[in-house]
Order: C-alpha cells, then sequence, then structure tokens
C-alpha cells in the first residue's frame, strides 16, 4: 500500500508528459474542428492517432507493430492519466480503439487485423459496434438481425437482414463490427456471429436518433440492414462464438475504463466547487447548510470511486481477480449523475438554460456536456448504455455473490 | 497510488484471521453479551502474539510495524466483533502518547501488562472545540476537572489520556484510572464498553504531562490522535458490516420461500448489491484514509472524515438491510445476527457519525463560512 507509485513509474510518466507536450494537438484546431459523433474522427483526431500509434502511446500494452511498448498496466494508466489531466481524449473512436480493434486482434485472421484493426489504429477508420436492436436490450442474446452464408466460407458472401438501435457513431463510423444470428436452430445464446460490415455497403440504411438534449449532434442512430452482402471472410472469429467474443470483447480494458469515467467525475466536481462558493454565498443560512451537504456528499463519492477504482486495479495490475471491477460501472454513472443533479439544485433555474455547448473537442462526443441540467438528462446514457445500472447489480449479485439466477 | 495489500501484510492478515477463528467464536461474544464470559483468554492470546506492540517501535518491546499492520488487526477483531481492550488501548491511547513524542508506559503496553483508553468527547460532542474540561496550573502540575462522556473501556483501562483546556490552550495528561471516577450504564454492545468519567481534581505532574496547555504542538497533536483513533474505529466498524453482509448473503443464499433460494428474487439481489458498494465504499476510504496517516500525507484531516461518514453510511444501510433480509430469525436474541449490528452501530456513532464527519469535510474544504469575528 502506498500513494505514490515507484520512481521508475514516475519517470515513465514524465517521459510521457513531456512527449505529449510537444505532440498534442493544437487546442484551437480542436476547437475548431469538433468531432460530431463516437464515429466521427476530424482531420486532427486522425492525426493525433496516427502520431500516438507510431510514438508507441496509443495501446502501451500492446507491442510496438500494433502502436504499443510492451508497457505493463500501471504504465498503461499512467499514460491515461495524464491524456485525462492534459484534456486531450485519447480517441473519439471509443468503441473502435476500446472494443472493436482489441477484438479483432484476439479472434480475427490477420487479413482482418491488416485491413480492420490496423485502420482503427492508424487513424485510418473508426469502427462502431452492432449490438443492441429493438427487442434485444437488456436481453441482448436474443437478437435477430439475420446472416444467412450463400455459397461457401472461402468465396461465397453472407447476407444481412435486420435493425439495429442505439448504435453509437454509426452516423459517421466507416464499419461496423456487427452481431448477427448465424445459426438460427441453437440456442439463444450458441446462435450468434460476428461480421465485419463496410459502412458504406448497399442495403444499408443510418437513421440518427436526436438525443433529449443537444439534438444537433447525435451520436445514437437506428442502423437498417437490408439484403447487406459482405464476404464470406468477414466473420470475425467461428461461427456461432460470438456471444462468447462479446464477453471477451466488452471485457477489454476492463480494468481501465473506470479511469475515464472517474476523471470526468473528478472534472465534473472541481466545477461544482469553482461555481459553489459564489452560490452558497447568496444563500441563507439553512439553505447553505442543505446544499453544503449535498456537495460534500458528493465529494465523497467522488474520492471513494477514486479509491475503489484504484484499488480494483491494483488487484488487477497483480494478477488478482478485483470485485470493485464490477462496482465500477454502476458506481461511476450514478455519480455522475448525482453530481450534475446535485448542482442543478444548487444552481436553481438557471441551470435550465440552454448553455453553449463547450464543443472544444476537449472529450469525447458521448461524455455530459452543457449546463448542469443538460449534463444531468445526457448522464443518463451512462446509466442505460452497456448494460443498465438494473443489469449491473444483477450481474453483481450473481457473478460476484453468487447468488443465484431467478 | 496503490491501495492493494503487499504480500506480507496478506499473510498477517490470513494469519490473524486463522487465530481469531478459533480464540474468538460467536459463543464468546455471545458470551459476553450474555454476562457468562470475559474476554480475559482472547486478550491473553493476543499478548501472546505480541499484538499489542506491534506497532510500536522495537526499543520498547514492540514489532515496529506501521499504521497498516495495525489497521489489518483492526480489521480482522471487528470482523468477529471481539472484545477487549484492544482498540482502545492500541489505536487510541498508544498513538496519543507516541504523538506527543512520549513512550510512557508504552512498554507495559507492548508486554500486554498496561491497558489505556482515551478521553475526548464531552456530552457526546467529539469536536475538540467542544472541550470544556479544564486544566489549571498547581504546584509544577496541572489540576484536572470536568466530565467526559463515551470513554471507550473506560471503566477498565490501567491509564487514560485526557484532553483537557488550560488557559492557553488544549493539553493531552495521561491519568492513571484510580485517580478519576469513572461510571458506566449498561450499552447495546457489551463488547465495546465505554464509560463517563468524572476528572474530579486529579493532578497531573511530570512525564504524565504529554502537552502542556499552551505548547504550540497540541493542536496538531490532537488533531493527529483523533486522525488515528477514528480511522481505527471506521476500519473496524466497516469489517463488522462486512461480516452482516457476509452473513446475509448467505442466508438468502440459504432461505428457501415460493420453493427457491430468496437470494434468486432481483429484489434481494438488488439490495445485497448495494451492500456489497456500500462495504468496498466504505473500506476504500478507509484504508485511504490510513495511508494517508502512515505517510503523513496532507490529505489527512479530510481523507478520515470522509471514511468515517461513509462508514456511517454504510453501518446504516447494512444495519437496515442486514436484518431486513434476514427476516424474523435476525429478530431474535437466539441469532448471532444482532451481536454484530450493535457492534456496527455502536462503532458508527463512537468517534462521530456520518453528519458530524460530513461537516467536519465542509469545513475542511472550506464550504463554511469563517465566522466574522474569527476572520
Amino acid at each position: 500500500m502506498k500513494l505514490r507509485f515507484d520512481d521508475s513509474v514516475e519517470q515513465f510518466r514524465g517521459q510521457f508528459r513531456s512527449w505529449l507536450a510537444d505532440n498534442r494537438p493544437d487546442p484551437e484546431v480542436m476547437a475548431a474542428d469538433p468531432p460530431l459523433s463516437t464515429g466521427h474522427a476530424p482531420e486532427w483526431v486522425r492525426h493525433w492517432t496516427r502520431a500516438m500509434f507510431d510514438a508507441g502511446w496509443l495501446v502501451p500494452g500492446w507491442p510496438p507493430e500494433l502502436g504499443g511498448r510492451d508497457a505493463g498496466p500501471i504504465e498503461t494508466f499512467v499514460v491515461l492519466e495524464e491524456l485525462a489531466a492534459a484534456k486531450v481524449p485519447r480517441t473519439t473512436n471509443v468503441q473502435g480503439l476500446g472494443i472493436v480493434a482489441p477484438s479483432i486482434v484476439d479472434y480475427g485472421t490477420p487479413e482482418q487485423v491488416r485491413d480492420y484493426a490496423m485502420a482503427i489504429l492508424r487513424g485510418e477508420a473508426t469502427a462502431c459496434l452492432g449490438m443492441s436492436e429493438p427487442d434485444a436490450g437488456s436481453d441482448l442474446a436474443s437478437l435477430s438481425t439475420r446472416a444467412v452464408l450463400d455459397g461457401d466460407t472461402e468465396s461465397g458472401e453472407w447476407v444481412i437482414d435486420g435493425q439495429k438501435v442505439w448504435t453509437s457513431g454509426a452516423n459517421y463510423a466507416d464499419f461496423c463490427f456487427l452481431f448477427c444470428r448465424t445459426e438460427p436452430d441453437e440456442p439463444k445464446h450458441k446462435g450468434i456471429s460476428i461480421l465485419l460490415v463496410p459502412m458504406d455497403a448497399a442495403g444499408i440504411t443510418v437513421r440518427p436518433l436526436p438525443e433529449i438534449v443537444h439534438p444537433d449532434t447525435p451520436d445514437l442512430n437506428e442502423v437498417f440492414l437490408d439484403a447487406v452482402r459482405v464476404p464470406a471472410t468477414n466473420l470475425v472469429g467461428r461461427r456461432g462464438d460470438g456471444w462468447a467474443m462479446a464477453n471477451g470483447s466488452l471485457a477489454h480494458e476492463r480494468g481501465m475504463v473506470w479511469v475515464s469515467a472517474v476523471m470526468g467525475l473528478e472534472q465534473s466536481l472541481a466545477t461544482l466547487l469553482d461555481q459553489a462558493p459564489s452560490l452558497l454565498a447568496a444563500m441563507g443560512p439553512v439553505e447553505r447548510a442543505l446544499a453544503t451537504d449535498q456537495i460534500v456528499q458528493i465529494a465523497i463519492d467522488t474520492h471513494a470511486a477514486r479509491c475503489l477504482g484504484q484499488r480494483g486495479f491494483a488487484k488487477l495490475a497483480r494478477g488478482g481477480s478485483a470485485p470493485e471491477q464490477a462496482l465500477m460501472k454502476l458506481y461511476a454513472s450514478d455519480c455522475r449523475q448525482q453530481v450534475a443533479r446535485v448542482a442543478a439544485d444548487i444552481q436553481g433555474a438557471d441551470s435550465l438554460e440552454l448553455g453553449a455547448v463547450d464543443d472544444d473537442g476537449t472529450h469525447a462526443v458521448d461524455e455530459p456536456r452543457g449546463t448542469w441540467m443538460e449534463q444531468y438528462f445526457h448522464s443518463f446514457a451512462n446509466t442505460i448504455s452497456a448494460g443498465t445500472s438494473e443489469i449491473q447489480r444483477n450481474i453483481i449479485a450473481e457473478r460476484v455473490l453468487g447468488l443465484p439466477r431467478g | 497510488m496503490d491501495l492493494e495489500f503487499t504480500d506480507l501484510q496478506l499473510e498477517l492478515r490470513d494469519a490473524a484471521r486463522n487465530v481469531l477463528e478459533g480464540a474468538c467464536p460467536p459463543s464468546l461474544v455471545r458470551g459476553v453479551h450474555e454476562g457468562t464470559a470475559t474476554p480475559d483468554q482472547l486478550w491473553a492470546t493476543v499478548c501472546e502474539l505480541d499484538w499489542p506492540g506491534l506497532g510500536l517501535p522495537e526499543e520498547l518491546g514492540g514489532l515496529a510495524m506501521g499504521v497498516i499492520e495495525v489497521g489489518i488487526l483492526v480489521e480482522e477483531l471487528g470482523r468477529v466483533a471481539a472484545p477487549g481492550p484492544f482498540l482502545a488501548t492500541v489505536t487510541q491511547f498508544a498513538p496519543a502518547v507516541q504523538a506527543s513524542a512520549s513512550s510512557l508506559r508504552l512498554a507495559d503496553v507492548a508486554d500486554g501488562s498496561c491497558t489505556g483508553a482515551l478521553a475526548v468527547a464531552e456530552s457526546g460532542r467529539w469536536d475538540p472545540a467542544a472541550i470544556s474540561a479544564s486544566a489549571e496550573p498547581v504546584d509544577g502540575g496541572w489540576r484536572l476537572r470536568g466530565i467526559k462522556s463515551h470513554v471507550l473501556d473506560g471503566a477498565t483501562a490501567h491509564e487514560v489520556v485526557v484532553l483537557a483546556r488550560g488557559d492557553r490552550g488544549m493539553g493531552v495528561f495521561v491519568v492513571p484510572a484510580a485517580a478519576v471516577r469513572a461510571s458506566t450504564s449498561p450499552t447495546m454492545d457489551p463488547t465495546m464498553p465505554f464509560a463517563t468519567m468524572n476528572l474530579a481534581g486529579a493532578t497531573v505532574h511530570g512525564e504524565r504531562v504529554l502537552v502542556e496547555p499552551g505548547d504550540p504542538r497540541a493542536d496538531e497533536v490532537v488533531a493527529v490522535v483523533l486522525d488515528e483513533a477514528t480511522v481505527a474505529m471506521a476500519l473496524s466498524t466497516v469489517a463488522t458490516c462486512r461480516s452482516i453482509f457476509e452473513a446475509t448473503v448467505a442466508y438468502a443464499k440459504d432461505r428457501h420461500q415460493f420453493g427457491r433460494p430468496i437470494g434468486s428474487f432481483q429484489a434481494v439481489k438488488h439490495r445485497l448489491a448495494d451492500c456489497f458498494l456500500a462495504v468496498e465504499r466504505a473500506s476504500a476510504l478507509a484504508w485511504f484514509a490510513a495511508l494517508t496517516i502512515a505517510e503523513e500525507d496532507p490529505r489527512r484531516q479530510l481523507a478520515v472524515a470522509m471514511a468515517k461518514a461513509a462508514t456511517g453510511d454504510c453501518v446504516q444501510l447494512l444495519t437496515r438491510d442486514g436484518l431486513q433480509l434476514h427476516g424474523g430469525i435476525g429478530f431474535t436474541w437466539e441469532h448471532d445476527l444482532h451481536f454484530l449490528l450493535k457492534r456496527a452501530v455502536t462503532g458508527e456513532l463512537l468517534f462521530g457519525g456520518a453528519a458530524f464527519h460530513r461537516a467536519r469535510a465542509a469545513e475542511l474544504m472550506g464550504l463554511v463560512p469563517v465566522p466574522e469575528e474569527a476572520a
């Protein structure tokens, strides 16, 4: 147990920090050309990803040919921490870099790695993740988008029909990592496969779903697939293994995803604490006391989220298991919702104004933006997507606590 | 930041857990509650293992380990709701003596022959600013007057550290138990008995004056002592909560209704998931706070306030849901659950509950306006 990392880690931090200072994207350029969805990569993002890749900082834990430097988990953590502190996004295409590319590296053919994973890593392409459907949300395994093989496994084609929904970034992504049913006679968990589908393929229609706040920059989309044909060789991994791979791919970087959530929470708290003195000063003594207590509670939660994340991370870094990890998605997303709600209450009716969205490129599009009440509504993206808070509680109860399935 | 134990620390934890399984079974805790057993044999075992001196320097007969290692023992003792003088002696009395750069009676603490207590609160208030017990200079020493409340082990400890105020500021004194009048009334948890203490004009001389009123070190010494005692109370109490949690999860798997374990119902699962989060949250905060003490980090006071506030949240949730989910059986004296519940609420409120520590945190975060006369 130590408050600080070893000197060697801090040297590594210094090395990255100085590289970052010399190579970071220009804030003015970032603000002038903000990303419009998680599938959108403006010119500066593409250059930035490529620069990170070439220097071996993009995925530090991977070998140099994949954009890394064979770094350990603590060093990777330090890189994420420094990027967040400098307000430079590691990527705008969080699904592509965080889930799609690692899954292709793990399960794909050498050709798929070359044509799809490397394109993401070099900043040449973005990807979206085609999972949820109108009737398959939390119950993802019941998805019904169907792919039928026309011809043989070498020269044939998959023919895809169905519909996806809540597909982040599909309005700009170059290809989709698509979950579809290929074995209709197998049990639902064993009939799913993954296909790589270029988003410009004939038969794909993308309909953006403007969200309840910031409707002018939608990130979520419906994706309709009508007799879409892709080569048989676009199958990732084995037929029918899609569900098992989904659990693997969603687990990618599981030890680290909390870092950006917690740092976002810390930034929100810092903003609230900046505003607090003038807001509190205008209050009478009782209101002030009540408001102060709300701020303290969210400050404790923010600090606790950091400590829990670090403790889980320390266990994983030593090769152990970390039950804390299962809590982080639930806890961090609840806290982010709460900080915005507390701030809106304390700020009062001013929080209802539609603010100028700080689209300055410093954060991913799927993060809370705008005024406090806008941030509050936006924060439901995190408590609903990627497994709702209710599903997270089921997962904790069943997988960590060992309670029987209902 | 590395918030996980080292391999050696994990070995210490496993060894302590192993010992306490035999030395502090639920039947001992029940016996103390029912007045048919004493903690004497358990304390003898604890002393044979050199636990009282674990964190004391070797020249005093200690094992020279740190705050983290002591915290590991505190957790294991809290886990089984162990009775006995460890908590007050090792995490309250000894740190007060050490923080004052003294070694008074610490060699006796290390060999188990001396137990101690710490008298802070008055009328249930834990804020040192609320201390009105007085220290008045008399022929080379100090005469102490006032009433201290909620002194853990106050009626049984050999020595008591007393915080009292002189004209020129706070002082820290060590008083032999015989020199003050302690009285107890029955409380919920006899494994953590506390006393009301009338200082009764006891006079203190020489080395027993740890910090003289007016000594510029006084405020910092008091702050350090309170932080150490408070973190230990948090660690002990969260560990008790973890035991409530584990007992409740086990019960939810075991108890069948409508032909299935009650733990298969989502309403029960979600409560237990939230309980798990509350325990992990408070535990992580308490260990962070312990680490700031171990490394003398400036975030110490705020970290301690946050940890004890979260401990209060944790106790409130775990006692509520632990009892509720056990149903009728948990409501009976015959079941062992209530010994954990009572230990938890005792640890929640000694050294301040959630509201008190959130108010402290607010002050430390600068959210409370400084009164004009003090500004």
